[in-house]
């Protein structure tokens, strides 16, 4: 490829209930951060590439932009998507193009702020239908394991295993968290622990399948590829990006067991990247949802379809923070994925970003993967809506 | 929702669960659509439209949901899953309704996965007092509960008798009761009300009378309990039920809706036959629908007398000339102000004037009604089969018969108040339903109504041939809702909250 885009830093803060703080301070914080470790001053930035999922609804805020110019005195073109990959995906082609050679790209939300409405607004905005059946923003999630269970004919003795590798998945998304410190929650949870929480509900999934709500921002600084090697000694290239987009009601589409998008999405994204899929190492998937981290291996094609559960269960009897899949380590969630690092929409996928280019660098300390050996591949994906869109970004070093 | 052009769009493809098909590929849509998105610009113009009113569908997964989003907070805790029609073609998002789900109660969601279930039309969910009430039908019931699955076959106009009369006629009551001595009331689901009520058993008489919806020209709605002071119940029956020739989304059919306590609905049955009978009318069938979540204050409260009988239901009844069951051989109205049951604007519930309603009200009313009907059509009272009046008690419509002569077997059989409760507008003519259920041909009914404020309307029916002929085509008669063995009984309190709503 020529002209890779170029990641030369970034920045982020702590997940969570940020109560005292307006949003645009959490955009600025995840920039200063960003922008002190390449240097870069906000006169070098030529664009900038920014998400939120619905701060206008949440917040009562007008144009973000309009904010963030105030913050900053910048008067270059600003564009807002739904999501970081999104917005990376946005300035990946503009720097390709030639067209910028330094953007800005970051994500916020605040959903804490409107604690009281946000499971209303989030499935009206996930899917309409939905939500004037009954629906909330745990159904679907529920609806696809009670089709994965369906399709693969899982029952008896797997269908404790099943239950017990999605609360596996939990557990390891926890125990990565211990290490981040941004991460919402920092704190261990058991097998136990996420089984009873669903026993509570009555339900499939309980509270410790779920991610939370969240406060939070993140940005990444994007610059050519030529001006990022003077710039840094050790650049991030974003080798292949793609996104893909599926029926905006769950109900209506073909498969209920697995993400359509998502499978498109990498695989366009893989061959962009002109990578093999086995020499990624590291990835961080979209778990909104136990299920979604399952369903989303087998997407990515790491694991066979019906198969990702048997893998998972095998590998975390004794939890060691990554899953093994037909002999080869998969590093997935080292930050503890939307789980425990926590989910602020508009800005989650800039701390998959923020992981997958630490885990490059080697500059991930406690968490990072092989201490010997840093891998060379990452790759993350983020859904907007419940697999409505698919974006998939495979980063890659020298 | 805010936008009343989003409301109107989802009320109208959600409220009777509308479909396209292409014609070229087979290809099903929940939705109706212009063209087929995989076979793309060639199949313009060759889109077919489905309806599921009548269908039923599969709950193909399920879970549970007991913590719902704020607007269904309401319903409590509900089974919500996905429901395929067509062997899978077309799936929709669905809850099921009429199910009370306790605290601790175990659903196992493999037994319920594979049933057939009915979309029911609902309330959507809850809303401020302000705004419109949304309404969907992405709401089942199991198919194998209390309401059965009937299919609408539609049958081209037949026989024309001389005079008009009723061809066809539902009674909607719901799935669960407050049973208190020997009296059992029909109980609304939370998701129900007048409108839900007055779309069911419309729905139902279409399907008894196998009359085309689009040949019905004029539908009168009879309530005392519209949840809306300005905004008619008849305009969404006429809507859903598909009432009239159906142009770019509208309706042509007169609908409208009447008020005068429980007499609402059998007033307008001579309006309606009268209107089929004349001769330059292009209206062949009209359908008159009572239909009352009746209203009652809490006991203890002024007013909370009505509490002790108060049920909820609809009736519908469609008139016309052809394949007529019943004939009607003549009628007599009576009215004078006399205000024993009255609601003043902005008020929530009904105000009763406690011993003044029996005899200078009801009793008075329904005797001059009868007895001048019976005069003019020379009769006495053992020329009659059947005697129907007003239920407002247990003791007051056996009170009126025997004093008018009649005898129990005249009159026992109307007697629904102990199964339903009183139903207001749907009142007596449940009682009226549920003679024609078992009556046989060449029989003379004498139906007598009564509305608080106040009048009678009394009519004569003779019942014809046809009257057995159509019995087969519904199931959900007057004795398969009093008796059905999935009626779900509820304390006091539940039955205060459901009636509230959401």
């Amino acid at each position: 490829m020529q002209n890779r885009p170029t990641i030369v830093a970034v920045g982020r803060t702590k997940f969570g209930e940020h109560y005292g703080k307006k949003p645009e301070k959490l955009i600025e914080e995840a920039w200063l951060a960003a922008s002190r470790e390449c240097d870069i001053e906000r006169r070098d930035l030529e664009a900038c590439y920014l998400s939120d999922c619905f701060l206008p609804i949440t917040n009562k805020l007008g144009l973000e932009e309009g904010f963030l110019s105030e913050l900053t005195e910048l008067h270059v073109p600003m564009e807002v998507t739904r999501s970081v990959n999104a917005a990376l995906l946005a300035a990946c082609n503009a720097i390709q193009a030639g067209i910028y050679n330094t953007v800005l790209v970051g994500g916020i939300e605040k959903m804490t702020d409107r604690w009281d409405k946000i499971r209303d607004d989030l499935m009206l905005l996930e899917d309409p239908w939905s939500y004037y059946a009954g629906g909330t923003p745990e159904t679907n999630h529920e609806l696809m394991l009670r089709a994965y269970i369906k399709k693969y004919g899982i029952s008896g003795e797997n269908l404790n295993t099943i239950n017990v590798a999605l609360a596996q998945i939990s557990v390891k998304n926890h125990f990565n968290a211990l290490k981040n410190e941004y991460a919402q929650f920092q704190r261990k949870i058991t097998v136990d622990q996420v089984l009873n929480a669903r026993k509570v509900a009555q339900k499939p999934l309980g509270l410790y399948d779920y991610a939370p709500i969240s406060d939070g921002a993140s940005a990444l600084i994007l610059t050519s590829e030529a001006l990022a090697k003077k710039i840094t000694d050790q650049p991030v290239y974003v080798l292949g990006y793609c996104s893909a987009t599926d029926y905006l009601n769950f109900a209506a589409r073909d498969d209920l067991t697995h993400f359509t998008a998502t499978k498109t999405a990498m695989k366009n994204a893989l061959k962009m990247a002109e990578t093999p899929l086995l020499d990624i190492k590291v990835i961080e998937t979209y778990d909104q949802s136990t299920v979604m981290e399952m369903v989303s291996l087998e997407d990515l094609g790491f694991c066979e379809p019906g198969t990702a559960w048997k893998s998972i269960n095998e590998s975390c009897q004794n939890c060691k923070g990554y899953y093994e899949v037909n002999g080869n380590q998969l590093f997935v969630n080292m930050n503890g994925g939307l789980k425990a690092d926590g989910n602020p929409l508009g800005a989650t996928g800039g701390a998959q970003i923020f992981e997958i280019f630490k885990q490059l660098r080697g500059e991930a300390g406690e968490r990072q993967i092989e201490k010997d050996q840093v891998p060379q591949f990452g790759c993350a994906l983020e859904l907007e809506g419940f697999g409505t869109k698919a974006y998939v970004s495979i980063l890659g070093r020298e | 929702m805010s936008s009343e052009p989003i409301e109107r769009r989802v009320s109208y493809l959600g409220d009777r669960l509308k479909a396209s098909r292409c014609q070229i590929c087979g290809k099903e849509y929940f939705e109706v659509r212009d063209y087929c998105g995989s076979c793309g610009r060639k199949s313009f113009g060759k889109m077919g439209s489905i309806d599921l009113f009548y269908d039923k569908g599969k709950l193909e997964l399920c879970t549970l949901v007991k913590e719902p989003t704020n607007k269904f907070m309401k319903l409590g805790s509900y089974v919500y899953g996905i429901v395929s029609f067509h062997n899978g073609k077309i799936r929709v998002p669905g809850r099921l309704t009429d199910q009370i789900v306790n605290d601790n109660e175990t659903i196992d969601f493999p037994s319920l996965e594979g049933k057939d279930v009915i979309p029911r039309f609902r309330r959507r969910y809850s809303v401020g007092r302000s705004e419109v009430i949304p309404t969907i039908s992405l709401a089942f019931t199991l198919a194998d509960e209390y309401y059965p699955h009937q299919e609408y076959a539609v049958s081209q106009p037949g026989k024309e008798y001389d005079v008009p009369g009723i061809v066809g006629y539902g009674v909607y009551t719901s799935r669960f009761r407050i049973k208190e001595g020997n009296l059992e009331r029909s109980v609304p689901f939370v998701d129900e009300d007048a409108v839900t009520a007055a779309v069911e058993s419309g729905k139902l008489s279409l399907i008894h009378s196998g009359v085309g919806s689009s040949l019905v020209g004029k539908v009168y709605v009879g309530s005392e309990s519209n949840p809306y002071a300005v905004k008619p119940i008849s305009s969404k029956v006429a809507q859903v039920l598909k009432l009239g020739e159906e142009e770019d989304d509208v309706q042509g059919v007169d609908a409208v809706d009447t008020e005068f306590a429980c007499k609402a609905a059998s007033s307008m049955f001579k309006d309606a036959a009268a209107l089929v009978n004349y001769s330059n009318s292009s209206v062949k069938y009209a359908m008159v629908i009572g239909a009352d979540n009746s209203q009652a204050a809490p006991r203890g409260c002024p007013g909370g007398e009505l509490d002790l009988f108060v049920g909820y239901g609809g009736s519908a009844f469609i008139f016309g000339k052809c394949d007529v069951i019943a004939e009607v051989e003549g009628w007599y109205s009576c009215t004078s102000d006399t205000p024993d049951f009255w609601r003043r604007d902005g008020e929530s519930f009904p105000m009763h004037g406690g011993r003044f309603t029996g005899e200078p009200a009801y009793f008075k009313h329904v005797r001059m009604a009868t007895t001048k009907l019976m005069g003019k059509l020379k009769l006495q009272a053992n020329d009659i089969d059947y005697f129907v009046t007003h239920q407002p008690n247990p003791q007051f419509p056996v009170k009126i018969a025997k004093e008018l002569g009649f005898k129990e077997e005249q009159y026992a059989p109307s007697l629904q108040i102990n199964n339903f409760g009183n139903t207001y507008s749907g009142c007596s003519p449940i009682g009226l339903a549920a003679v024609l259920d078992i009556a046989k041909p060449d029989e003379h009914i004498l139906i007598t109504s009564y509305g608080s404020g106040a009048g009678s309307d009394a009519y004569l029916f003779r019942t014809t041939s046809q009257l057995v002929d159509k019995r087969r085509r519904q199931r959900m008669n007057v004795k398969f809702q009093a008796e059905n063995p999935f009626v779900q009984y509820v304390d006091y309190t539940t039955y205060r909250r459901l009636k509230l709503g959401m």
